[in-house]
Formats: C-alpha cells, sequence, structure tokens
C-alpha cells in the first residue's frame, strides 16, 4: 500500500514538476525578455519548444520576440535573418492550427515588419495579404483586441498614406482598449499584450 | 525496513535528478568565437547562451545519450550526439548560412530582375514603371547594359549579336516565338503580361550549359509559384482593354488575362507616317494554372495572340508605296514539373509547344507561313556534398517550319538533341567554380559537337567579387536561311567575361568587360537570303566591349535611378556583306538613365528615362568604303506618370520621345541608281516622334488594398 502511495506521490511530483518546469521556463523567457535580453529570451522559448511539443506558445513567442526584434533593427542581413526565424517558428504551428487568430496576427506583423524594411518593394506585395489575415481573425475572433488592434493600426498607415480620415480607426483602437479591459487569457501564458501599444497609438489619434 | 525503502527511493530520486555540468566553447569556421549561440539539451529546459568568448555552461539533469542542439542566427543549426557527463570543455564549430547575402556567385553576364537576390539590378515594379515602355516585360531590359537601341524593332539585340540570337525561356522551356508579327521599321513587342512572371534573368554572355541553341543572349523568365490573393484586374487604356482574374484553392490556383489592342482610334487622332488600311488590332490571353504536389510543383502556361493589320509603306526601290497585310496566330504553352525526390535530388521535366501562323499580302505576294516548335528537357540537380553540386539533363528542340509564297514552298524538319552537365565547386568560401559542357546533336544539319563551360566566382570582400565566364555556343541557321538550304553548320560563338560587382546596403555597382568570336556564320551572295542564293558558313566576326551600371535607390530620399553605359566595338563578315564591317544596328557607345520619383503629396510617381546612343553605320552605295556612312546620334527623353487615384484605382500617362527628337536609325538605299547614276536614299524613321499612352487600372479584391502599379 505504501508502495503505491509512494509511487501515486513520485509520479504526481514528476507531473507537477513538469508543469512547474514549463511555467518556471517560460516565467524565465518572459524575465529575460523584459530585461531587454531578446536573444536571450528567444533561446528559452527555443528550448521550451523542444521541450513542449503541445502547445503553441514558445513557438508563438519565438517568432514574437524575433519580430519585434527586426522592428528595431537596421541591418538588413540582421532583418532578413530575424524575420525568417519568426516565420520559421510561426509556420510550425500554422500548419498545426490554421484558424489561431493570435498566429494570424503574428503572421500580419511578421509582414508589416516587411513592409516596413522596404515599403517600395514588400508594400504593393504584402499589403493586400496583411489585410487578408486581419479579416480572416476578425472573422474568428472579433471580440479580440490584438485583432482590432493591429487591424487597425496597419489601417491607420494605409489612411495616413491616402489623406484620409483616421477618425474609424482611431475608434476601433478605442474599443481594442476597452477589450484589453475584458480580455481572458486562456492560460497564464497565452498573449495578452497590446494594451500599451494601444494607448501609445491612441495618443497619436489625439 | 519500510523507512529504509522509502529513503532509498528518494536518494535514488536525488540522484537520478543529480546535475551534469555541459560546457564549451562555440566559434564559426575561422575559429572566431559566437555570441549568443542557444546551446541546449534537446527535449528538455536545460540549455545556456553563449557569451562574447564563444562560451557557454550549464547544468542538467539529463542522462545518458541526448542530442545537443546549437543554434543562433545566420549559423545552420547543429545537432551532436553526446554523452552526458562526458561533454566538458569541447569546441564546437558552426557552419555559416550560405544565404545570398555572404555566399560567392558567379555573375558574370547575368542581369537579374525580381526575387530577393543582392544581384538582382531591377524589381519587379520596374518592368511596368520604367519610362518609355508601357508594359512591355522585354524593354526594361533595354535600359540595361550589353543592348542596343534597335527603335526600329523592338527586339533584344545583344553585345553586337542579332535579334534572334538571345533565345527567350518560359519556365526553362524555350519559347519559339516571343514577339508579335510586324513588318518593316515597326517595333514590335513581347507576347509576355508582366503580371503572371516573378523573375526574369538577362543574360548577355557565358550562360549555363542547361541552355543551348543560342548564341549571343537568353532571357529566363518564371511564372509566378504562387498567387498573393484571389483578385479581378482592370484596365482601360488609350489602345484598348484588359481583363485578368485570379483564383485560389487549397492546392491549386488559376490567373487569366486577357487582351484586345486596337490602334485605330489612336491613328485617327494622332496619325503616324505609315499609312494604315486597317490599323494593327489584336486579341490575346495568358493563363498559369499552378497544382502542389506532395513533393513538388506542376505548373501549366499558355498563351495565345491573334493579330492583323494591313498598311502601306513608303518603299525607296518601288514609285508606289508598298502594302503588307498581316494575320498573325501565335500559340505558345508549356507544361513543367518540379520537385524532390530521394534524398536531395531535384528534377525538373517539361515540354513546351508553339505554334505561330502567318498569312497575308506583301506588295503583290501572298504568303502563308506557319512554325510548329517543341521543346523537351529534363533535368536533375543532386548536391554531393557541402562543397559539390552537379547537374545534368538532356533537351529535345523540334522545329517545323514551312512558308508558301505565291504558290513558292520551302520549309524544313528540324531535330535537335542535346546533353548537359555542370558541376559547381565550392573551393571556399570565397572562390566558386562551374565547370560544364553541352553535347548537342543537330539531325537536320547532319552535324554534333561539344560546347565546353567554365565560370568562376571570386568574393573579394563582403560587398565585393569578381566573376569570370567562358564558354562556346552555338545555333542552328535561322528560318530564313534553313528554309533555302540545309546545307548549312550551326553557327559558332566564343564568350569571354570578365565582370566586377559591388552591392551594398541598395547600391548596386556593376562592371563588365568581354571579348566575343564568331565563327561559321552564315553568307549570302545576293541582297536579300532568297531560293537560288549560294550560302555558305564562311562568315566570321568579333565584339569586344566594355560595360558599367550604377543603381542607387539609398542616397536621394523618394529617388531611385540606374545608369547604364554600353561601349562595344564589333565587327562581322557575315550574311551578304563584302568584308568584315560594323553591322547597321550596333552604335559604339550607348546610355541609359532611369529615374523614378515618389511624390507623396501628389500620391504620384514621375518617372523619366533618358537613353542616348552614338551613330550607327549604314551603307551608302554611292560611297567606295562598304559601310562608311554614319547616322546622328539617338536622344529620347520619355516620362511617365502614375497617380493613385484611391488605393485600387491607378491613372497613367507616359509621353515616348516627349521632345519629339527626330531620330534616324539609318538609311536604305536603292537597289539600282537613278538616271543621274546615284543611288537614291531614304531614311529609316520612328512611325511617329511622340508616343502618348492613357491607361486606367481597376483592381478589385477582398483587402480592397492591391492596385496594378506593379503592372504599369
Amino acid at each position: 500500500m505504501t508502495r503505491i502511495i509512494i509511487a501515486i506521490v513520485l509520479f504526481i511530483t514528476s507531473l507537477v514538476s513538469a508543469q512547474g518546469q514549463f511555467e518556471q521556463g517560460m516565467g524565465k523567457a518572459f524575465q529575460l525578455w523584459g530585461e531587454g535580453k531578446n536573444t536571450e529570451a528567444s533561446a528559452m522559448f527555443e528550448r521550451i519548444v523542444t521541450a513542449e511539443k503541445t502547445s503553441w506558445l514558445p513557438n508563438y513567442y519565438v517568432a514574437l520576440v524575433n519580430t519585434t526584434t527586426a522592428f528595431g533593427t537596421k541591418d538588413a542581413t540582421q532583418i532578413d535573418l530575424l524575420l525568417t526565424k519568426a516565420q520559421n517558428a510561426l509556420d510550425v504551428e500554422l500548419i498545426k492550427t490554421p484558424n489561431n487568430a493570435e498566429l494570424l496576427v503574428m503572421q500580419a506583423m511578421i509582414h508589416t515588419a516587411w513592409i516596413a524594411f522596404d515599403p517600395m518593394t514588400n508594400g504593393q506585395k504584402l499589403s493586400g495579404t496583411v489585410m487578408e489575415l486581419y479579416a480572416k481573425a476578425e472573422a474568428i475572433a472579433p471580440e479580440n483586441p490584438r485583432v482590432v488592434f493591429g487591424k487597425a493600426e496597419f489601417e491607420i498607415g494605409g489612411a495616413k498614406f491616402w489623406g484620409t480620415d483616421t477618425k474609424p480607426m482611431c475608434a476601433q483602437i478605442e474599443k481594442a482598449i476597452s477589450l484589453f479591459a475584458t480580455f481572458k487569457p486562456e492560460t497564464p501564458f497565452s498573449p495578452k499584450w497590446g494594451l500599451e501599444r494601444a494607448e501609445a497609438a491612441l495618443k497619436n489619434c489625439k | 525496513m519500510k523507512p529504509f525503502l522509502l529513503m532509498a527511493i528518494l536518494f535514488f530520486t536525488i540522484i537520478s535528478f543529480s546535475q551534469t555540468m555541459i560546457s564549451g566553447k562555440i566559434v564559426d569556421e575561422k575559429n572566431n568565437p559566437v555570441f549568443n549561440a542557444n546551446v541546449f539539451i534537446d527535449g528538455s529546459y536545460d540549455g545556456g547562451t553563449s557569451n562574447s568568448d564563444g562560451d557557454f555552461s550549464f547544468t542538467t539533469t539529463a542522462e545518458g545519450n541526448k542530442t545537443l542542439v546549437i543554434s543562433v542566427l545566420s549559423f545552420e543549426i547543429k545537432k551532436l550526439e553526446i554523452v552526458m557527463n562526458k561533454f566538458q570543455n569541447k569546441t564546437i564549430i558552426l557552419k555559416r548560412i550560405a544565404t545570398e547575402l555572404n555566399e560567392v556567385l558567379i555573375t558574370a553576364g547575368t542581369l537579374e530582375s525580381g526575387g530577393k537576390s543582392r544581384v538582382s539590378v531591377l524589381k519587379p515594379l520596374d518592368i511596368l514603371t520604367t519610362a518609355g515602355n508601357p508594359g512591355d516585360i522585354v524593354s526594361a531590359f533595354k535600359t540595361l547594359p550589353g543592348t542596343q537601341i534597335v527603335g526600329e524593332s523592338g527586339k533584344l539585340f545583344v553585345r553586337g549579336g542579332e535579334a534572334n540570337e538571345t533565345q527567350t525561356f518560359v519556365d526553362g522551356l524555350r519559347v519559339a516565338q516571343p514577339y508579335l508579327q510586324t513588318t518593316n521599321n515597326v517595333p514590335t513587342r513581347s507576347t509576355f503580361s508582366p503580371l503572371l512572371f516573378k523573375g526574369t534573368s538577362f543574360s548577355t554572355g557565358g550562360y549555363s550549359a542547361e541552355y543551348g541553341e543560342a548564341l549571343s543572349s537568353i532571357l529566363v523568365m518564371n511564372t509566378i509559384d504562387e498567387p498573393d490573393l484571389e483578385k479581378t484586374d482592370i484596365g482601360v487604356m488609350s489602345l484598348g482593354a484588359s481583363l485578368g482574374n485570379t483564383q485560389k484553392w487549397k492546392n491549386n490556383s488559376l490567373s487569366v488575362n486577357t487582351s484586345y489592342i486596337n490602334l485605330q482610334p489612336y491613328q485617327a487622332l494622332l496619325p503616324d507616317n505609315i499609312e494604315w488600311i486597317k490599323p494593327y488590332q489584336s486579341i490575346g490571353g495568358e493563363t498559369v494554372f499552378r497544382q502542389k504536389l506532395d513533393r513538388g510543383l506542376l505548373k501549366f502556361y499558355a498563351s495565345y495572340t491573334a493579330a492583323n493589320f494591313d498598311l502601306k509603306q513608303d518603299d525607296i526601290n518601288y514609285p508606289d508605296k508598298i502594302r503588307t497585310q498581316n494575320k498573325n496566330n501565335n500559340l505558345y504553352s508549356n507544361l513543367s514539373y518540379k520537385g524532390g525526390f530521394g534524398t536531395n535530388w531535384n528534377i525538373f521535366a517539361g515540354i513546351s509547344f508553339a505554334k505561330s501562323q502567318n498569312s497575308g499580302i506583301y506588295d503583290v505576294y501572298n504568303y502563308d507561313s506557319s512554325e510548329n516548335a517543341s521543346h523537351l528537357k529534363l533535368k536533375f540537380v543532386k548536391p554531393i556534398s557541402d562543397k559539390i553540386k552537379t547537374s545534368f539533363g538532356a533537351d529535345y528542340f523540334y522545329t517545323n517550319f514551312s512558308e508558301s509564297v505565291t504558290n513558292f514552298n520551302t520549309g524544313y524538319n528540324s531535330n535537335i538533341f542535346a546533353a548537359f552537365s555542370e558541376t559547381d565547386f565550392l573551393f571556399t568560401n570565397n572562390l566558386i567554380a562551374k565547370v560544364g559542357f553541352r553535347f548537342s546533336k543537330n539531325y537536320l544539319l547532319d552535324e554534333s559537337s561539344i560546347a565546353p563551360r567554365l565560370a568562376l566566382g571570386y568574393k573579394l570582400a563582403k560587398n565585393q567579387q569578381f566573376s569570370m565566364a567562358y564558354g562556346t555556343f552555338e545555333q542552328a541557321p535561322k528560318n530564313d536561311y534553313l528554309k533555302y538550304s540545309t546545307n548549312l553548320q550551326a553557327e559558332k560563338a566564343q564568350h569571354y567575361i570578365l565582370s566586377y560587382e559591388f552591392n551594398k546596403d541598395k547600391q548596386i555597382f556593376k562592371a563588365e568587360v568581354y571579348y566575343k568570336s564568331y565563327d561559321n556564320l552564315v553568307k549570302y551572295n545576293t541582297n536579300t537570303p532568297v531560293f537560288n542564293s549560294n550560302f555558305n558558313n564562311n562568315g566570321t566576326g568579333f565584339a569586344k566591349g566594355l560595360e558599367l551600371f550604377w543603381r542607387d535607390n539609398k542616397n536621394i530620399k523618394n529617388l531611385e535611378y540606374w545608369i547604364s553605359y554600353s561601349y562595344i566595338d564589333t565587327e562581322r563578315n557575315y550574311a551578304n556583306f563584302p568584308k568584315q564591317a560594323t553591322p547597321s544596328f550596333v552604335a559604339d557607345h550607348t546610355l541609359s538613365l532611369v529615374t523614378k520619383y515618389w511624390i507623396q503629396d501628389w500620391r504620384s510617381q514621375i518617372g523619366a528615362t533618358y537613353t542616348f546612343s552614338s551613330g550607327r553605320p549604314y551603307n551608302n552605295p554611292n560611297e567606295t568604303v562598304f559601310m562608311d556612312g554614319k547616322t546622328k546620334t539617338y536622344n529620347n527623353l520619355s516620362v511617365n506618370w502614375a497617380y493613385l487615384v484611391s488605393p485600387q484605382k491607378i491613372l497613367f500617362f507616359s509621353v515616348t520621345n516627349i521632345a519629339g527628337i527626330k531620330n534616324v536609325y539609318g538609311y536604305n538605299y536603292a537597289n539600282t541608281p537613278n538616271l543621274a547614276g546615284i543611288y537614291e536614299s531614304q531614311a529609316i524613321v520612328p512611325t511617329a516622334d511622340r508616343f502618348f499612352f492613357v491607361g486606367f487600372f481597376w483592381t478589385i479584391s477582398k483587402d480592397k488594398k492591391t492596385n496594378q502599379l506593379e503592372n504599369l
């Protein structure tokens, strides 16, 4: 009897410790990212990818870290490498769940980074695809604040180019901000970023 | 006993959680430390990141045999099978990813368009936003070094070669008739719509053994593998209208483009110097179907154009104008498959079929000609190691040509088999060689030959490289000769090219020198080739020159520009030349300046293209020396304006030769002298001094963003 109990205890302990490992790992990665150590954070997420085959989150964050790093990079070679890495990580998850709104937003962001890098070449080629991605994400998750904000932010870029009114997009950003307040991430590590960026974008609206 | 057991179990559990230290150093192939490498045990959370000295260390609870993964940007991922507790202070060497950016390339003779390649000299948009060529794929290449301005033809003339010495390929397969039919001194255009193509590689010499039956140059165009979106394109132009549609499904997609061109309204408004009985009119379409398969892609491409015109032109040899009436049907189709099989094998297989028919009246003669051509190709590519890659394959060209001029029939059937093989050797990361040969057997001419090819690339520094190419090239004589005589041999050329290239940050500089020798060129002894001409292969010639190219998209905000300069010295003794001389299509100096300026406030792109060439030779029979005449210089300034009305609507204007400069391409002389003993002459001039184009383009897609700017 005791043995069985011990066995069960050990089994549960190991389960808990595996769970704990995921949380510890993710927590560590977020900590590194928060400290601005993007490469280390990406490295940590990459390790989690190999250990946790069932969660789409680690690859999502590999893509997110590298894409946001690319936005702040000037060197053409480096941008190419970062975005290719992000794309590869994202592709793994998009094949498994092509209708995950967060992944679609991520894909739109990678394309937006390419557009920002070389608008003359990539603008014409990718902006249509970006809008298509946001439209698809919106159909799946109309109340997801990142979908609403991402779409509005991208449309503002277009509206500025065309000199048209940005009010409808600003209203969408306001809506996104209110959605952030009520948005409940599915797990502690599910995407929940974006409120600060939305608030900053709203300031530019006024 | 029980507490002991418990203790033991716990003890073993702790042991099993005991930690091993893994440490080492990450370096690149030159023993430089690699910073920020992610080193970890596959399938675990245990890992570390290398510091600026390349050193890493971490502890792990894993035991036994595990896989150590090292991943870092710009290096290939490395996986090592290691035994835990035996991996300390080991040095791990990583291999840099062979990206285009650091790879050594062979670029001698090659001018790329599209793609992410750093050696791309044209972007996809350039094809259509270059002033002076509304939408013709071929004409954008005429602003690049190595080409001649031969305004009366509209075709590509490369490095002293005639237009037929450039061979066009779509998805690897030959296009027998890439141009629409025209008549004397009325420029033609290519049959391709830029909408369907992603990248084009234009080689002015020294090309791969894969491509044969081309003496001077090849133009390799690839259709888009996967379209971005579903959309409908509508265009209304001063010359006609176009309609396109793209549909996408899960594993396949279909694009269709159609166009209708009619020069009648334009001619009524702005008549040119041709007397049109029936102005040029054409209806055409292109389609691409793509099917993704397990490990490959199957593509079908087809284009069809039906065109006709009827006109009268002055001819110095006749008192009255000469009538040319023409009906042209041009069909081209190809089916190709590319994919992988086995371990690292790549296969390409394709077949093309072309049918071109021309019939009509020239002066008082009825003519009817037809060409059926097919090309089959099979190619395999296999990397033997990191340093060696080989490819080999075979080609088959079939041509059936027949012509009847007022019941006088000529024609021929040609079958050419060829096999080719080429191997890339990467000696060091800075030096690559490509060695190959092409064996060819022409059954009609009953001859076979082996043509060697050699190319080298040497990377001098991060942004600079040299390359060189050598090869012998051959091509069966053109239809105009073969239809009268098959007692001929293939024409031959040797190319020697040395090229230097610098590229950095949206700037490209390219300099190239070359020498070309021609042998076996066809000669004949009459004014024009006719059935009773005496043909032989005794012609020879040479071409040498220097070419410069500079493109800058960086230094001036919102401005992109490029400059091409070509100097050529060439002479040939071919066709009916009495002695070696520079042919009439060659100008010694050619210069193009292409600019595009974006004005945000106007949401407009303004483009201007200036082209200059020095005088071209012509033969004046009143002079004793052959080909001694020189035309005046050629100057042309063309401008265009693309205005984005709304995200999906574009208005486009262009004016060719805005200053209306009277250019002269050459002179035709009478075959016989007049009563005063003088040969009279007639200038070959553009059909109109200026050419205006207005178009409105509208794209309908779900996203409401895409437009046809790329197509202008």
